[in-house]
């Protein structure tokens, strides 16, 4: 994956857990799982996992603890109400960039 | 009440360090490399600086329990992922004090800006 790729996603990243989670709740590995399914081959799985703490903690997830047969009990996290207006407010946000960005081409 | 908070901590820091070494060898030369990175930049207070540890932890426990090798847990630069992971927990209080200082030199230069 490239540099600019890279640092592209850094700022699109929380948008597309969000809306991954609006799918079907889930927990940090299945997460992962679905954006290397999804194409997002490279993004480390602690990535991953920062962001899930950090839309955690603004409180746009609710969160569950569930016991898992092998390691620790899994946190599985579900899009809340607040998590929700995150969501669409990401997508009018993208929507106006890749308009603006279309017109420069 | 200062040192019972202190006994406290330093018991939570040794729960994590017993838990640590319990990984598999490589997690937790990984971990202990990240631990030493994350003491300098990291939060500087110890109840904060717990809290980012144990979570920490329990990344790399879950990981471990999955068998996700170190390269996919921290990706190719390690140091972003350490800076990204750090972002979620406040600052050191030496960084704060410093963010404050420019954050008001810039303020009076500009407010001399405006009244000339």
């Amino acid at each position: 994956m490239g540099k600019q790729m890279t640092e592209m996603l850094k700022g699109t990243l929380e948008g597309i857990v969000l809306a991954l989670l609006a799918g079907k709740p889930a927990y940090g590995y299945e997460i992962t799982t679905l954006l290397r399914a999804k194409g997002f081959s490279e993004i480390a799985e602690g990535t991953v996992y920062a962001l899930l703490i950090r839309i955690e903690q603004k409180g746009l997830v609710d969160v569950e603890k569930r016991p898992s047969e092998k390691g620790p009990p899994r946190k599985v996290y579900s899009l809340n109400a607040q998590g929700g207006k995150e969501l669409e407010e990401f997508w009018r946000t993208w929507r106006f960039l890749s308009e603006r960005l279309e017109q420069l081409r | 009440m200062f040192i019972a908070r202190m006994i406290d901590e330093k018991k939570r820091y040794r729960r994590y360090k017993t838990r640590t070494q319990q990984l598999p060898a490589d997690y937790h030369t990984a971990i202990e490399a990240l631990e030493r990175y994350l003491m300098y930049f990291g939060p500087g207070k110890g109840e904060e600086l717990l809290a980012m540890l144990e979570d920490l932890a329990d990344l790399f426990d879950e990981s471990a329990a999955n068998r996700t090798p170190i390269r996919a847990i921290v990706g190719e630069d390690p140091v972003e992922f350490a800076e990204a992971f750090r972002r979620n927990y406040p600052v050191g209080q030496w960084i704060v004090r410093e963010q404050e200082r420019l954050t008001s030199a810039i303020d009076s230069v500009a407010r001399e800006e405006k009244t000339t």
